[in-house]
């Protein structure tokens, strides 16, 4: 519990100046894949800036709370993560961020942002099986559903659980909100209907929903680095080394695809989930 | 004892004043009186009893063995009857049957085997008599304000039935208790078949034709089931020579393959009461009756007999592999299937009739798995599930009659039009699937008791059903919180016995969830520790801590929170020139003002009813079907 309350603490303060820096890392890898010089580094900084000091306007007085509940839950899923609390636990949580992110965008009742909701409620069945199946596996590695365990092992869940591993790394696209699964918002304005889910978000409020993803960056890295952790301090730098492997390979997709029906995002996340998912979990229930 | 006894007489005594009360000032005040006394009599039988564990009653007699035989034969008379007036002959021949079996049972067996401690008590009970005490009778409550509102829709010189209504409520109440309190499995099974025939004729209330059709469908059913609850009577009465049902579980638990077929049977049984798939179709048919039958059969009652029998048998699953694996498979892909269903229906009756058949696979699976940790989540599942249940259900019955339709789609705005209403339903609705609520909390233990025990197949269904669970919950919440300008406030007109029955039943998931440890330190874990021995927790105090704080701050933000934003206030984006902001107006291609209209996706091509209910229903009656060929041809066990 105090382990929770202090990972929070320290969730809140520094995953947004990671998330921020990996967001502007981001933006910079992009614009030179695509020929460009691109942003500064600190540029969505700057934007987030920018947008928290401009005026509170909103379609309705409930949005902003809506989101804010959002951004709240989604730091306490990283705390509860990084804290080494039952990953479970997180996996609801941010679950339940999502929830109150979907019902901000439909509390609008615009016509925009209501597209938006709708997808990225799909996007959350889609991703959600192998979220769960992922936990799973973990707790049949580890034997425990507390993320602290893996600090006790002697090699890291990646050498049974590597399957599952791949798994997450499909569905990550979508909970980055990458393209080709960035159905409810995209970041690339040519694919984009308006905005999706935050076509009346704006000003601070806007600045809220930037400063969650930030946070959500780094739990779901955290996920991916949770693979590659074992008793042993050399794990730490191999974990960091993948973590920016792995991010590097989702602004490589994001950059050579374009959006996908949600047709396919939908059977192809549920087909990896049970194929990757399943069989990883039989293997190391059965072996 | 007293007080066991008097919880299962008194709704019957009320139930026979309501019959004949003609006036609705003087059924008011019974209705409303009795609830009362029995939701005392329950809390009252929970302080005495609670943390005392398993306690019997010495109570037998042949009288009442002779009335509960004669009331088994009385209720399948008046099947016949019915079967006979709309010619319905498969309910007549299950009917005559019954009886064959019912007489048989009564002359050739039950006179073998004597049971001395006819009643019991213990925390399972305990639990579950509140949820009928306070719960059913809160519906029942509800159900005043309700049936004032439909005898008024219905056409001019209608005849007014309320009086039978109110009667069989409370009767089923009576009955429901009944089932709860049996250690002799004869007067359980009695309780049985008057609830069976008590949601019939709750079921064919209003008399059209569609009403009638579904009643048989559930009776036929339902009596299904009851034969099977008799086959295992009259097995365990000849060959085990017990027909008490704390001997039948120990000789099971310990030896669990001279109790199979009684136990498939038994599981059978459960199964056609919980609407299970391929019986599930009876549940979806009772929605055409008034909306608080709907509730009390989904929440405290009827399908939760059902389970509470499955969780009953439980420590016998653990060691007996045949029914085990039926329960758990039929269980399992009910879950899946039916919430998978759920997206594709915009009724939000439907919606709420696949949730509950949903759930109640998870709880049978639960049962099915057999361990410590898998009944817990069972009882909080069921706990949980019949309030929240209960209070969608009210919600929805209220909001039917004020909106004029119970389609998700029509309950855009209802946020505005309905504010308490839409909250209550919003806390109903986030309480079925979302962290940090209760439901959830049990499904989480659900998932790592399924863990624990390897069950691969199981915990693939569960990550994939939760998923369809939250797509279908999460946009028909959507679409309640909607805001958009003040249209008219329609709730002003809902009854005070209404928003009674809604208020507390709100109160109480708050409170559930709050106290979710207590009640398990001193219910749930109490009586796992009784049955099983050992008992270890699949969440941590702590966990369960965090969710109870978590939960309580959800429920603040809904009810105080959310419209306290002092945003300037701005119009929607139209992507164009829009006419009216509030109304979705813009100017179209013709320059003619086009309103913006948006449904919620329900993907009927992919989860539809006609895709998925076949292989359901064929699947899981291969499964019940091999399940009981199996117990018959092995019954030594594999």
């Amino acid at each position: 519990m105090i382990s929770i309350l202090i990972g929070t603490i320290a969730f809140a303060i520094l995953a947004p100046v990671v998330g921020c820096l990996l967001s502007g890392f981001d933006r910079v890898v992009s614009a030179r894949m695509q020929g460009r010089v691109g942003p500064p580094i600190l540029q969505p900084y700057y934007d987030v800036r920018k947008l928290l000091e401009k005026e509170h306007a909103s379609v309705n007085a409930a949005e902003g709370v809506y989101v804010t509940c959002a951004l709240v839950f989604a730091v306490l899923a990283g705390g509860i993560f990084f804290g080494g609390g039952n990953l479970l636990m997180c996996v609801f949580v941010i679950t339940l961020s999502s929830l109150m992110f979907i019902v901000a965008a439909y509390s609008t009742r615009s016509p925009y942002a209501e597209i938006g909701a709708h997808r990225e409620t799909l996007q959350v069945m889609a991703y959600e099986p192998m979220v769960l199946l992922m936990a799973i596996a973990f707790f049949m590695a580890t034997g425990s559903f507390d993320v602290n365990a893996v600090l006790g092992l002697d090699a890291p869940i990646i050498t049974t659980a590597w399957l599952a591993f791949l798994g997450l790394l499909y569905i990550l696209t979508i909970k980055l909100r990458k393209s080709p699964f960035d159905l409810s918002m995209s970041h690339h304005a040519h694919q984009e209907i308006v905005r999706g889910i935050t076509t009346e978000m704006s000003g601070p409020t806007l600045a809220k929903v930037e400063i969650m993803h930030w946070y959500e960056n780094v739990l779901f890295l955290g996920w991916i680095g949770m693979f590659f952790v074992w008793g042993s301090p050399i794990s730490i730098a191999l974990t960091l080394v993948v973590m920016v492997l792995v991010y590097l390979l989702e602004i490589l997709i994001d950059n050579n695809f374009a959006r996908v029906k949600w047709q396919l995002m939908l059977k192809s996340a549920w087909v990896v989930a049970l194929l990757a998912g399943g069989v990883n979990i039989a293997v190391l229930a059965f072996l | 004892m007293l007080t066991v006894v008097f919880l299962i007489l008194f709704p019957v005594l009320a139930a026979l004043v309501l019959l004949v009360v003609r006036g609705e000032g003087a059924r008011k005040v019974v209705s409303i009186g009795s609830a009362l006394v029995i939701g005392a009599g329950s809390i009252v039988l929970a302080v005495q009893y609670l943390g005392q564990g398993p306690a019997f009653f010495y109570i037998s007699s042949s009288y009442v063995d002779m009335a509960c035989f004669a009331v088994d034969v009385v209720l399948m008379l008046a099947v016949i009857s019915y079967g006979v007036k709309y010619r319905k002959w498969a309910a007549v021949g299950l009917a005559v049957v019954a009886i064959a079996m019912a007489a048989y049972f009564e002359f050739a067996v039950a006179h073998h085997a004597h049971v001395a401690q006819g009643l019991y008590i213990d925390d399972l009970s305990i639990l579950m008599a509140l949820i009928i005490g306070i719960v059913g009778s809160c519906i029942c409550v509800y159900a005043l304000g309700y049936m004032h509102d439909f005898q008024h829709h219905q056409p001019e010189g209608a005849d007014d039935r309320r009086p039978a209504f109110f009667a069989l409520m409370f009767l089923f109440l009576g009955a429901m208790f009944l089932i709860v309190f049996a250690n002799n499995m004869a007067w359980m099974f009695t309780g049985w078949e008057i609830t069976t025939v008590c949601s019939f004729l709750l079921i064919g209330y209003t008399r059209t034709e569609e009403a009638i059709e579904n009643s048989f469908r559930q009776i036929i059913m339902n009596m299904l089931g009851g034969l099977g609850f008799c086959a295992a009577l009259i097995y365990s009465g000849t060959y085990l020579g017990t027909l008490a049902l704390d001997e039948f579980l120990s000789m099971g638990s310990v030896a669990g393959a001279a109790v199979a077929i009684p136990v498939t049977c038994l599981a059978f049984a459960g199964i056609t009461k919980a609407a299970q798939m391929p019986f599930h179709t009876w549940l979806l048919g009772a929605m055409v009756a008034p909306t608080p039958t709907s509730a009390l059969l989904h929440s405290s009652t009827m399908v939760k007999a059902g389970v509470f029998l499955l969780v009953k048998l439980a420590p016998v699953f653990a060691v007996c592999a045949v029914p085990a694996a039926m329960v758990m498979l039929v269980g399992c892909l009910t879950f899946l299937l039916c919430s998978l269903m759920a997206i594709s229906q915009s009724n939000a009756k439907r919606v709420l009739a696949y949730s509950t058949i949903a759930n109640l696979g998870l709880i049978t699976a639960c049962a099915g798995v057999g361990t410590p940790e898998a009944v817990w989540a069972a009882a909080f599942l069921i706990l949980f599930h019949a309030i929240a249940k209960s209070l969608l259900f009210l919600c929805v019955g209220t909001a039917e009659h004020h909106i004029g339709s119970r389609d998700i789609e029509d309950m855009d705005l209802l946020f505005d039009r309905m504010p308490r209403l839409a909250r209550y339903m919003m806390l109903g609705i986030m309480c079925m699937f979302i962290a940090p609520f209760g439901m959830l909390v049990a499904k989480w233990a659900t998932l790592v008791s399924f863990a624990e025990a390897d069950l691969v197949l199981l915990l693939v269904i569960l990550a994939f059903g939760s998923a369809a669970t939250f797509m279908f919950w999460a946009k028909w919440m959507g679409k309640l919180a909607g805001i958009a300008g003040q249209p008219e406030n329609v709730e002003a007109t809902v009854h005070k016995s209404e928003w009674s029955a809604m208020g507390l039943m709100a109160l109480l998931i708050v409170a559930c969830c709050m106290l979710m440890s207590v009640i398990s330190a001193c219910v749930v874990e109490p009586y796992i520790a009784t049955v099983f021995g050992t008992f270890d927790e699949a969440i941590s105090d702590w966990n369960v801590l965090i969710s109870a704080i978590l939960s309580v701050i959800v429920v603040a933000i809904l009810f105080a929170g959310l419209g306290r934003g002092k945003a300037k206030k701005a119009g929607i984006y139209l992507a164009g020139a829009s006419v009216d902001n509030e109304g979705r107006v813009f100017l179209g291609a013709m320059n003619k003002p086009q309103p913006a209209t948006s449904r919620n996706w329900y993907m009927d091509s992919w989860f539809g009813e006609a895709r998925l209910t076949k292989p359901g229903k064929v699947l899981c009656a291969l499964v019940i079907v091999v399940a009981l060929a199996a117990a018959l041809m092995f019954p030594v066990g594999f």
